[in-house]
């Protein structure tokens, strides 16, 4: 038995063997002691970092040296570095809901479908909570709220719906039809939330009223490409026009002109090449509806 | 295994092709080289021409398409524009060539721009126009191309006469009603005036071709020169707008579709212009807005790389030109690797030729 050191009296300064106190052998980790069905939540209820001799998973980590394998979990730094996520497993989350549920309310029943959802609460608010241990329960990141509605559920016309998508710039989306605001600039939750449907009423009112200035609208604000007054359109009818005067023909009526099969075919080839571009469909189409245009064969 | 002579088209003089012709060589006299393309053909081509001292041309697809189109054209009717466009190497040029020796053949009016290019992108000596001021001159492409013009035109020169009198200095001015070789070699000897003298040519030929003396054919190489950005610039350091330039603005007159009696074939470029990626070759991508609208309506003629019957045929006029010396060329094997290699593209499949 390892008993306390003989008191040996010595001179000042030197330690002999037997005074330094002795250190403990140590103890078995605990993962020796684990059974595979334990509660793994009371062995990790908070965010902890990486215990090796608590966490019973052979697990390896690091970059191995040539013919080597990566480091055992042992005494590893690079476990310690990462975040773990140990202390939120689908059981303890399971735990957490439980607790939880006694403050919730019922889902409503009648809102069993996500067209329903959209269609009676058309805006979505995402906002996010902080909660940790520290000296204050305040957190900065939390008056953060991010609004997001689909056009479509908006009463919009094409004027306002085209001046809307301007006045937003980045923040709609073509794909999904989505316009997201994110207000972080007042240092309440409760101020930004308020001044985030403010902005959307401003947006929904000034796309409705159309200002003086818009009348000078060129060519190069436009979004798509219009056929009406458009160069090709006039290129067209010059071209149709010199070609009746070829052949004699007094009947000559612009909208008789521009009305006929072969022109709206036309129409339609010149308008798919500008908006969707060129590619080997757009402009063999383009091409057979000028052969027909002007009576190449 | 076709042979030579039954590879080269007969009426080749006369210049009439078909269907059936289509994948077979045909030879230009040389005569008619010198006269017709005194400065055009592209650089590989005319080296090729000088090697094996003769010129042949495939007659191809595209080319075929355009000589249908061209002799059921109404010359009452506006000039129909043409775009041939495609890949870099597949043979818009030597299409374009054809065509113009086809119309030559038939006695039309040839105002060749060989390459458009040339006229925005490094230019020693640009002047203030004495006709306009806002303009610029280009003296030195527009004495070039006078020179060219002359060459190919020859006899039209004497029967065209001009219809208004030009003054070009207080003490030179040419009469109504004189020829309109007086013009061109005034603009040939006096440099200064060239591209003014260029300017008066494209208004009277035509003014002078809805009248139906004679057809007029415009073929230019590059067109999409016309409308994107120059490289040029002004004294005081200040980029040049291709409007600017007199030569390009009276081109592009020459190209809108307002007079009749005659045709306009153009190639879309991306070799040699300015500001466009590489493998830009579409027509909106190279044209841009401006272009299209101003081109608008054209028929877009795509020239691709060679068919399979096409690629024997070129494969077989280099062996029997005896231009690839490699032992394994005339196998199977061989061409496979050559077809793989090149993908069937005729520019690529010449440099890969040269080396063998």
């Amino acid at each position: 038995t390892a008993g306390a050191p003989p008191p040996i009296p010595s001179p000042p300064g030197r330690t002999s063997r037997y005074e330094r106190p002795l250190r403990r052998k140590a103890l078995p980790p605990r993962t020796e002691k684990m059974t595979v069905d334990l509660d793994w939540p009371s062995v990790y209820p908070v965010a902890a970092p990486f215990k090796p001799s608590a966490v019973p998973l052979p697990v390896r980590m690091g970059y191995p040296v040539k013919r080597g394998v990566p480091m055992a979990k042992e005494g590893n730094l690079e476990l310690l570095k990462i975040p773990n996520f140990l202390h939120l497993t689908p059981v303890a989350i399971k735990k957490h809901c439980e607790a939880l549920k006694d403050f919730c309310t019922e889902w409503p029943a009648a809102l069993d479908s996500d067209e329903k959802c959209e269609k009676h609460f058309p805006i979505e608010i995402d906002t996010a909570d902080y909660v940790s241990a520290g000296p204050s329960i305040r957190n900065p990141k939390a008056r953060v709220v991010t609004l997001r509605v689909k056009l479509s559920s908006l009463n919009l016309d094409d004027h306002a719906k085209k001046k809307l998508i301007k006045l937003v710039g980045e923040r709609y989306c073509k794909t999904t039809d989505v316009l997201t605001i994110r207000t972080d600039r007042c240092p309440l939750k409760r101020q930004n939330y308020d001044y985030a449907i403010y902005l959307l009423t401003v947006l929904y009112h000034e796309s409705w009223k159309t200002e003086e200035w818009e009348k000078e609208k060129t060519e190069a604000d436009m979004e798509e490409y219009i056929w009406k007054n458009s160069p090709s359109e006039k290129n067209i009818l010059e071209t149709l026009l010199q070609i009746k005067a070829a052949e004699k023909d007094p009947e000559v009526n612009k909208e008789e002109l521009l009305g006929t099969k072969e022109v709206e075919d036309y129409k339609k080839c010149v308008v798919s090449l500008k908006n969707e571009g060129d590619n080997e469909e757009t402009l063999s189409h383009y091409k057979e509806s000028v052969k027909k245009l002007l009576k190449l064969m | 295994m076709l042979t030579r002579t039954s590879r080269l088209v007969p009426g080749a003089r006369r210049a009439r092709h078909g269907e059936q012709h289509e994948g077979l060589h045909y030879n230009i006299p040389l005569q008619d080289m010198r006269t017709l393309f005194p400065h055009s053909l592209p650089p590989r081509f005319s080296m090729q021409v000088k090697t094996f001292s003769e010129a042949c041309l495939m007659v191809r697809k595209p080319a075929l398409e355009l000589l249908h189109y061209l002799k059921n054209t109404n010359f009452a009717h506006p000039a129909v524009r043409y775009v041939l466009y495609g890949e870099k190497g597949t043979g818009k040029t030597l299409s374009l060539c054809h065509v113009i020796h086809f119309c030559a053949k038939q006695d039309w009016l040839i105002l060749h721009v060989p390459d458009a290019h040339l006229w925005v992108k490094s230019c020693r000596g640009l002047l203030p126009s004495t006709y306009n001021k806002q303009r610029l001159d280009q003296p030195a492409e527009a004495s070039i191309w006078l020179k060219n013009f002359k060459t190919t035109n020859e006899r039209f020169l004497s029967q065209i006469k001009v219809q208004e009198k030009y003054v070009w200095n207080k003490r030179e001015s040419t009469e109504k009603g004189s020829p309109l070789g007086e013009v061109v070699e005034q603009g040939i000897t006096r440099v200064k005036n060239a591209t003014d003298a260029v300017g008066v040519v494209l208004r009277e030929l035509k003014g002078q071709s809805s009248l139906g003396g004679f057809r007029l054919l415009v073929a230019v190489d590059g067109v999409n020169a016309l409308w994107g950005k120059t490289t040029l610039k002004r004294e005081d350091k200040s980029l040049v707008a291709p409007e600017e330039l007199a030569l390009v603005h009276n081109l592009r007159k020459m190209v809108k579709n307002d007079w009749h009696g005659g045709t306009i074939v153009l190639t879309l470029s991306q070799t040699g212009s300015l500001f466009k990626p590489r493998k830009a070759y579409l027509p909106q991508e190279l044209l841009g807005k401006e272009g299209f609208d101003a081109l608008d309506p054209f028929i877009p003629i795509l020239v691709s790389n060679y068919s399979p019957k096409e690629f024997e045929s070129c494969i077989q006029y280099y062996l029997e030109n005896s231009w690839l010396q490699h032992e394994k060329a005339h196998t199977e094997e061989g061409k496979k690797e050559l077809l793989f290699l090149s993908n069937a593209n005729p520019g690529q499949l010449e440099r890969l030729c040269a080396h063998l």
